[in-house]
């Protein structure tokens, strides 16, 4: 991952290298100075308590006090173990504890209604509380924690760079695919024993939107965040002409069903896997990271497929 | 047993010492429980940070200890009297020692309508109104069980086959919805499910007490009938109680009550069994001094099994109501198998 400071330099053209006054100068500008300076002598304390506030802290350029246990890769995704070395575990996202939390003494919570509702008052009473309606939102997600920690401009900043990350890889995409642009998409998570498909609204549904994809049919007419398909009959409802495939986890039972839904004539007979445009990607950054961080990654895997192909 | 009698002019009572101070006994189990509840958990403490943490609101631990555990506990000490209480009444109106909330459909009732609630209501409505779902599925599981069980008046066997064939229709519901419902509720509907008070808060305490006490209040008014209700319907009816309209009156506040405890702390199952039976084979007392027995062993009972997952698998906070069974069933096996002997 790049630095984000140097980035943000980078992007309104600043000079690499800068005297120490030029630098303050400039952060003070850009208003990306670290909190602590800002808000006198009291550092910030954050506990974060969806995966997405987590990623979403890390990309603000701040180390959270405490975090909550990731679903995948425990205790912490890999992609964010470099930031978060050492990082207070403060239980499970779906029943943090409260203890732990009192405990770090924070000076804010970034929790979600949509898991927390129950221990909001609990958690007002420990700290103010940055409450995110859902977790699937990372555009929200990254503006409310930026508002919340006085980082609005590095907030912007991530979200100017996504954008124009996603400007050039829709034109890439775009002459990649020539004249069957814009195609037709799946986002697929395969499980031990179910099968979903993710849908515009979803995390990385967002993404797939921004970039310019279309929906396949069944997507399209649904709503909410996913939908789980039955069983393998139901596996025609996936039809679209790139299927973006993600394993749950790394276990036996998934590899297995994989292989079994993959090898099924149903699925071989639809588009993507007839002219090869199953791309496997990785669950943690695609459907479980929830935040801007895990958003690039998804960027950086479709460029890696675009170059795969391009020497192909 | 010596006997006594209370006369205060035109006021009397008669009871018996042994009872109560059998329940002053169990009173003095369920401070050492609070205070060994208060005590234990991710920070130990010991009792002069305690005292401390209790006594000092500036105690780094006085929020842990205030805000976190003592709602927490009181709240698990409400939902076991409240089912307590109600499993009693029910197996006296009932006249059958297996009647509980679980048994007669307010439990599943509640289930049912927590679970839809959590599956299609609490994003867009909030979990605000996870308790009023909850008591309106209850109260509605009572009253079709008792209109359905109806026919020239209810008679208790009627009434308990009724509330199991009503249990089984709303488990059907409640597995149907965990199946068909969209995706992340059903973690939190399972926790539901099990029963738990993690997260407990003061105005959760608060207001289940206020139902409590509303609820308690006309049941202390009815004891006199409480306790004819388990004889014959002629003797009863000879000795001056009006049959039907005084058994619909104790019905439902025997499901007001369960009602409202699984409002707030899930669908915990066994304690309505479990604790009138420890009231009644511990002490072998009658009338008040058993209602009263059952309230807190039943209080007990969930204290404990909260105080057990919370601290047993640390870090980890498990929902009581997995432990409730585990503490409350070879016990009572254990009485069971000893009055046979």
């Amino acid at each position: 991952m790049p630095d984000p400071v140097d980035t943000a330099f980078s992007m309104v053209g600043c000079a690499p290298r800068l005297s120490r006054r030029h630098l303050l100068g400039a952060m003070l500008a850009l208003g990306i100075m670290p909190v602590p300076a800002l808000a006198g002598s009291r550092p910030v304390r954050v506990v974060t308590l969806f995966q997405g506030a987590t990623d979403s802290a890390v990309a603000l350029g701040i180390t959270p006090v405490g975090v909550v246990r990731s679903w995948q890769d425990p205790p912490i995704y890999p992609y964010l173990r470099p930031a978060l070395a050492g990082v207070t575990m403060v239980g499970l996202e779906t029943q943090p504890s409260l203890e732990d939390i009192a405990l770090l003494s924070p000076t804010l919570i970034v929790a979600s209604r949509f898991r927390h509702e129950r221990i909001a008052p609990l958690l007002e009473g420990l700290a103010p509380v940055v409450m995110l309606a859902d977790i699937y939102r990372f555009q929200t997600t990254l503006e409310a924690m930026g508002h919340a920690l006085g980082r609005e401009r590095r907030a912007a900043i991530l979200m100017m760079q996504y954008r124009a990350r996603v400007v050039a890889l829709r034109a890439r995409l775009a002459a990649h695919f020539g004249a069957r642009w814009p195609v037709t998409v799946s986002l697929i998570d395969i499980r031990a024993d179910q099968v979903r498909s993710y849908l515009p609204e979803s995390f990385a549904g967002r993404v797939l939107s921004d970039l310019g994809f279309r929906w396949n049919a069944t997507a399209r007419e649904s709503s909410g965040v996913m939908i789980k398909l039955g069983g393998v009959e139901s596996l025609p409802a996936l039809e679209a002409e790139m299927f973006f495939v993600m394993r749950h986890s790394g276990s036996p039972a998934v590899a297995d069903y994989a292989r079994r839904l993959m090898s099924h004539p149903l699925w071989q007979r639809m588009q993507a896997p007839r002219t090869g445009q199953v791309v496997e990607v990785d669950a943690v950054a695609w459907i479980l990271s929830g935040g801007m961080l895990g958003v690039l990654n998804q960027l950086d895997e479709i460029e890696a497929w675009l170059e795969r192909e391009a020497v192909s | 047993m010596v006997e006594r009698t209370l006369r205060l002019g035109r006021f009397s009572r008669r009871f018996l010492p042994t009872a109560w101070a059998r329940v002053a006994a169990l009173l003095l189990v369920m401070m050492l429980v609070l205070l060994v509840s208060l005590a234990l958990g991710r920070v130990m403490l010991g009792p002069g940070a305690l005292l401390e943490a209790l006594m000092n609101p500036h105690a780094p631990t006085g929020l842990i200890v205030r805000e976190l555990r003592l709602p927490r506990i009181l709240l698990a000490a409400l939902i076991g009297a409240a089912l307590g209480v109600a499993g009693w009444l029910l197996q006296q109106v009932m006249r059958n020692p297996l009647a509980s909330p679980d048994i007669i459909g307010v439990t599943s009732g509640a289930s049912a309508a927590a679970v839809s609630y959590l599956a299609w209501l609490a994003v867009p409505l909030g979990m605000a109104g996870l308790p009023v779902a909850a008591m309106l599925g209850a109260a509605g599981a009572a009253l079709a069980v008792y209109t359905l069980a109806w026919s020239h008046g209810v008679t208790p066997l009627r009434l308990v086959l009724t509330g199991i064939g009503m249990a089984a229709a709303l488990g059907a519901v409640t597995t149907l919805v965990l199946a068909i419902s969209p995706l992340t509720t059903t973690l939190s509907a399972y926790v539901w499910l099990t029963g738990s008070v993690y997260g407990a808060n003061w105005s959760d305490v608060s207001s289940l007490a206020l139902w409590c006490v509303a609820l308690l209040v006309p049941l202390a008014a009815l004891m006199r009938q409480v306790m004819l209700a388990p004889l014959d319907d002629a003797l009863a009816t000879g000795l001056g109680l009006a049959v039907q309209r005084h058994r619909a009156a104790l019905l439902a506040l025997a499901s007001a009550l369960a009602g409202v405890a699984v409002a707030w702390g899930g669908a915990f199952v066994f304690v309505g069994l479990v604790a009138p039976h420890l009231a009644r084979r511990l002490s072998g007392y009658s009338g008040t001094a058993q209602m009263v027995l059952a309230l807190l062993y039943g209080a007990l009972l969930v204290m404990l099994a909260d105080l057990v997952a919370r601290t047993l698998f640390l870090p980890l906070d498990l929902p009581a109501g997995i432990f409730v069974a585990a503490l409350g069933a070879p016990f009572f096996l254990a009485l069971l198998i000893r009055e046979v002997r």
